[in-house]
């Protein structure tokens, strides 16, 4: 088994994605023409774009639910399209994904929702060491009391919520949020966005935000990219893109 | 060979820039070629993580008790009324020939050859069946499959091997069950036209029942099990299109299992024919 370490070595410039000249498509429409990105350790990446553009195929791409037609993907300095099935299982317990609609397991309860990752990648398996990585997980999100309900009982801001602990249990290094504001009210927005700082600062994890909500990319990002007709179209900090003169860029600032 | 394909397919890829559309409308025989190559695909999977380490006992364990036990009330009620009815049916006509003695031994070949395997099969596709498709196609729409798989867990071997496995194992339970029922439904509608005695019963029910009647009927059972497994875990696996392709998952593994239960017994009637005929 290749260490972890030795994946981290192999990773160059200290970047922990990199992506070159990538393409997909389906069913003969090209949803990602030419896709160039580098993610830097502890770096949050936002990216902007119209709805049905691709930007969740891109980073299930990165994780391997998906197969690009052509580039290459690059995880801890790691090819993920000829990654074997016991490399892409180590890499994604390095890797955190935050669905859009949340994927908690609907007939576990929190506490097993959370534990379920652990013990599926018998990562530990004793059961004292396991409650209080829960506990730790929960408290980080907020949400200790909720531990035994069923996730059909949690309100959609803490669906949310524990979808980040879940994925927080595994201390991974890079986190992929599917549009983590998508459904909530302003206030829970907020919250989300602050504790997408948190855990960057907290963890130094690398984050890749998927997001249309403005106010999210504005607090989260370091750097915002604008995905449009399969191609990156304009790249920035949130000032520079907000500042600028491209009507298309412009049309995604109008509200702000 | 992709010339001919885009042939079979009728594929017309437009050139980009103008409208982009993929025009791949199957015929039925092509869907059914698609649907069959996948579900062998599927199957194939199936097997290759079935041998494979670690083995999900727990979850295969929990798969079971929750088949076997939601089940057993419907399966004893049709069960019960099936060898009543089937009893209460047959009695003129072997009253008629003066042959009512021979009520019990008619009843329990019928039951244990054919009606109690195949009725209790279909109840099963009905109430195992949709219910794997419902429930794997709603974890799949919201994407609970896909998240199982980022965590590094192989959802073919957590969510479906431990299902087809345990609707394998727990049909066949869930028929010799629905066997015995059947057997008692028989023996209160003999009693209601006359005393019979419970070992009495037995005994004449039991007695025309040979080797070649119970192992065949048996053998089918596994197959019928693991036809509703794999046709509702696959249909519920590649459910798409929202809540609409969930109802349409749990539907289509009905319809496709119990379409399949009845080729499969019919394969095997035949089959144990040929075999009961060389074994003379």
């Amino acid at each position: 088994m290749e260490n972890n370490k030795d994946i981290l070595n192999n990773t160059n410039n200290n970047y922990v994605i990199e992506i070159e000249h990538l393409q997909k498509s389906f069913d003969g429409r090209m949803i990602l023409k030419d896709i160039n990105l580098k993610v830097k350790k502890s770096e949050n990446v936002v990216i902007l774009g119209k709805s049905g553009i691709g930007k969740s195929v891109l980073i299930k791409c990165i994780v391997g639910l998906i197969f690009p037609d052509k580039g290459s993907i690059k995880v801890f300095g790691k090819e993920v399209t000829q990654m074997n099935h016991k490399e892409l299982n180590e890499m994604r317990t390095r890797v955190g994904f935050i669905f859009q609609s949340n994927a908690l397991y609907d007939s576990m309860t929190v506490r097993e929702n959370l534990e379920f990752p652990l013990r599926r990648n018998k990562i530990i398996n004793d059961k004292k060491e396991i409650d209080n990585l829960v506990y730790e997980a929960l408290e980080n999100v907020g949400l200790t009391d909720v531990i035994d309900k069923m996730p059909a009982e949690l309100s959609g801001g803490m669906r949310k919520r524990i979808s980040l602990a879940r994925t927080l249990i595994l201390k991974p290094e890079i986190i992929l949020y599917d549009e983590p504001t998508t459904g909530l009210d302003p206030l829970t927005s907020r919250e989300i966005s602050k504790l997408i700082n948190t855990i960057q600062n907290k963890y130094n994890a690398s984050s890749i935000i998927i997001t249309h909500d403005l106010e999210c990319a504005k607090r989260t990002s370091n750097r915002i990219l604008i995905l449009q007709d399969g191609i990156f179209y304009a790249k920035g900090s949130f000032d520079d893109l907000k500042t600028n003169n491209d009507p298309f860029v412009k049309s995604f600032f109008i509200t702000v | 060979m992709k010339k001919y394909l885009n042939n079979i397919f009728n594929r017309k890829k437009h050139k980009e820039g103008k409208k982009s559309t993929y025009d791949f409308k199957p015929s039925w025989l092509q869907n059914f070629l698609l649907e069959l190559g996948g579900l062998s695909r599927f199957t194939g999977n199936f097997f290759r993580e079935l041998f494979s380490y670690p083995f999900e006992i727990k979850e295969f364990l929990k798969q079971s008790y929750r088949m076997g036990l939601s089940t057993l009330p419907l399966i004893g009620i049709t069960a019960f009324i099936m060898g009543l009815v089937l009893t209460l049916q047959s009695r003129p006509v072997l009253v008629d020939f003066g042959a009512e003695s021979w009520l019990p031994g008619m009843v329990s070949v019928s039951i244990v050859r054919e009606i109690g395997p195949v009725i209790t099969a279909l109840i099963c596709a009905g109430k195992i069946g949709s219910g794997i498709g419902a429930e794997l196609g709603s974890m799949r729409v919201t994407e609970q499959i896909d998240a199982m798989e980022v965590s590094g867990t192989n959802p073919i071997k957590y969510l479906v091997v431990t299902r087809v496995l345990a609707t394998t194992f727990m049909i066949p339970m869930l028929i010799f069950y629905s066997d015995a029922i059947s057997f008692y439904g028989s023996y209160v509608a003999v009693n209601m036209h006359g005393f019979i005695s419970p070992q009495l019963f037995i005994t004449q029910a039991f007695d025309p029942l040979h080797y070649f009647d119970i192992v065949p009927a048996t053998i089918k059972t596994f197959f019928f099990g693991f036809a509703i497994g794999i046709i509702g875990c696959y249909k519920g696996y590649y459910s798409t299109n929202g809540t609409e392709g969930v109802g349409r998952a749990a539907n289509s593994a009905v319809v496709i299992s119990s379409l399949v239960i009845f080729i499969i017994d019919l394969i095997a009637v035949q089959l144990s024919e040929i075999i009961h005929i060389f074994s003379i």
